[in-house]
């Protein structure tokens, strides 16, 4: 199957379109490992490195994509579809505009740009995508998200390590979707068997900037802290609303786009304050870790108002500052201080 | 019961020695490239002193960047809760503890419980750390133990406006050549750690009463500039230094 790359910050390029186009969509995350030092001949060092990441990721791989979608999250993706366009050769990129906003207007500016997103695919690769084709691919997608829902809420109740959730969500964005659902049913069932959660863990909600490679999730959970729910794009955002089956597949799009819980690129952040503390309601939990990659901006800006209100609640909730390195063992004591005023909050360690 | 606290530093290596609510002893010495040397060796030489036998230790904790390769360790706490609970053996109702370390510094709030109720750290910036004076006594060719003293004397201080340790050594080096008193230079490094200290303590909310703790704690300079530029009272307690392995000792003998 012919793959279909995109680069979005907050889970709002529409994979089900390029599904119906007959691509398999697959989400550009870069490569911690293999660091920017492509992207780094474009872009100054102090703008966002995941992005970075990404476009020494399509630098170095594009020819081996059939086409890259670009969709706006945040003003690092705006930026890069013109920076993509002058250095990144040999592939047709597009662009969707997500709007910020979620109002009437909103709704309609974003169906039309969705319906020329489809002519454009039409026109570049003569390719049919009709209704069927719409419906086929939201029926597909649906039953990825719902896999995913099912196994992410064992995590609140089995063992399921950080880097076992990461990896599942990973392959979620970027593998083809009908090897996916048998390998996310297989999981299931192994998730299912698994053993009741550990003890010596403290169960926390994860939010702020995508978590792109594992090595963090690892150091998360060295520390003793286990991600049980999440908002991140490679995570919750991803999979926490299905895409509505109603006779109108671009108006379910437009739907879908507006109920998923949202980042901090869009406005206002009532919204996604309101997922986070239903999250943490539903799951009795009360921890939140807070983290934005340094560089950006949009989870920078978002914690000073977020945090607060999270505290202001009651929660115990801490915010870092991380790098995109795969080995940041310096923030270990942080994360393991973190889980000791959990634990002193609770009563049992007070100094 | 005998309980020990080891902080393994990046810099220094610390050792407290408790007996109950005793503090029988403490030693610092530095980590080098060999962590576990380091931690051994003051192990060894501080039980010699003491004239007691590894044998009598009931409980070890370690601390610090290097905690968790003490490997004889019943347990690793991190040097966040050990710092408030040295500060607590020092003063009972401490709010805040500021903690300047060799390679890091902290802020810590304690709530009226004794609980670690927030912290703000740096580690990933030798401004606002001890390496940062080290690095600007090298500049000055200054004996780094002079540095709180000389600061005494200075007329003004010098500004020194950048934030990088790198950078900041290059302004010092053209105020040297400018012909700036070394007095005055001293005075505004001092300065600028503590501007730097100010602002992560923003990120939280400092209560009285505070304890200056860590390395750099001891200079006078600097504890000055930081009451001066937070206008309220900072306490030092002679154990400064050795204050997160002393929280660490007593962590131990609670266990
Ligand atoms: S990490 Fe932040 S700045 Fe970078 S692409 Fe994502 S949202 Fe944008």
């Amino acid at each position: 199957m012919k793959t279909f790359a995109y680069f979005d910050s907050g889970h709002e390029f529409p994979e089900e379109i390029v599904m119906a186009a007959g691509f398999s969509p697959m989400k550009i995350l870069g490569d911690v490992h293999q660091g920017t030092a492509a992207a780094d001949e474009y872009l100054f060092p102090f703008f966002c490195p995941f992005a970075r990441g990404c476009l020494s990721d399509a630098l170095a791989n594009s020819e081996k994509w059939d086409g890259i979608g670009v969709a706006h999250g945040c003003d690092a993706t705006d930026h890069h579809y013109d920076m993509w366009r002058a250095h990144v050769m040999g592939v047709p990129i597009f662009w969707v505009n997500t709007p910020m906003k979620i109002d009437q207007t909103a709704q309609i500016f974003y169906r039309k740009e969705l319906t020329r997103f489809i002519d454009n695919l039409i026109k570049q690769y003569s390719v049919k995508i009709g209704e069927n084709e719409l419906k086929d691919a939201i029926r597909l997608s649906n039953q990825v998200k719902s896999l995913m829902q099912q196994l992410a809420s064992l995590r609140a109740k089995k063992d399921i390590s950080n880097q076992d959730y990461f990896e599942m969500t990973h392959k979620a964005v970027q593998m083809p979707k009908e090897l996916l659902v048998e390998e996310l049913k297989t999981t299931l069932a192994d998730w299912e068997g698994r053993g009741p959660f550990p003890a010596g863990k403290t169960p926390i909600l994860l939010t702020g900037s995508d978590v792109t490679f594992v090595e963090y999730m690892e150091l998360l959970d060295t520390a003793g802290l286990r991600v049980v729910r999440d908002d991140l794009s490679l995570g919750e955002r991803y999979f926490a609303t299905t895409i509505p089956d109603t006779a109108d597949p671009v108006q379910a799009l437009v739907t879908y786009s507006f109920d998923m819980p949202r980042s901090a690129t869009r406005v206002p952040s009532d919204s996604r304050l309101e997922y986070i503390l239903g999250a943490l309601k539903d799951t009795k939990i009360d921890a939140v870790l807070s983290q934005n990659m340094k560089f950006c901006e949009p989870y920078a800006m978002d914690a000073v108002w977020t945090v607060p209100a999270l505290k202001g609640r009651g929660y115990h909730v801490m915010h870092f500052e991380r790098d995109y390195t795969p080995s940041d063992n310096q923030m270990l004591t942080r994360l393991e201080a973190f889980k000791e005023t959990i634990q002193q909050k609770g009563g049992r360690q007070n100094v | 019961m005998l309980a020990i606290g080891l902080d393994i530093g990046s810099i220094t290596t610390k050792i407290a020695v408790m007996d109950g609510n005793d503090l029988l002893d403490t030693n610092v010495s530095f980590t080098g490239y060999n962590a576990e040397s380091a931690w051994r060796k003051i192990l060894k030489d501080t039980l010699d002193r003491l004239q007691l036998k590894e044998s009598v230790v009931d409980r070890i904790i370690a601390t610090g960047y290097g905690r968790n390769g003490v490997g004889i360790a019943d347990k690793t706490v991190t040097e966040i809760k050990c710092h408030a609970v040295g500060a607590r053996f020092y003063m009972s109702n401490v709010r805040s503890v500021i903690d300047i370390g060799g390679q890091d510094s902290k802020f810590i709030r304690i709530d009226a419980d004794g609980n670690v109720a927030d912290f703000v750290m740096n580690d990933k910036c030798a401004a606002g750390t001890g390496r940062f004076l080290e690095v600007m006594a090298r500049a000055l060719e200054v004996e780094l133990a002079d540095f709180g003293k000389l600061s005494l004397n200075a007329r003004k201080s010098s500004a020194i406006s950048s934030m990088c340790t790198v950078f900041a050594e290059s302004e010092v080096i053209s105020l040297i050549s400018k012909g700036e008193q070394r007095e005055n230079i001293i005075a505004g490094i001092h300065e600028s750690i503590v501007n730097r200290l100010v602002s992560m303590i923003s990120r939280s909310k400092i209560e009285e009463p505070v304890v200056l703790t860590g390395g750099v704690a001891q200079n006078i300079g600097i504890q000055t500039a930081l009451a001066k530029k937070l206008q309220i009272k900072i306490r030092v307690p002679d154990t400064a230094q050795v204050n997160g392995a002393i929280g660490a000792a007593i962590l131990a003998g609670n266990i």
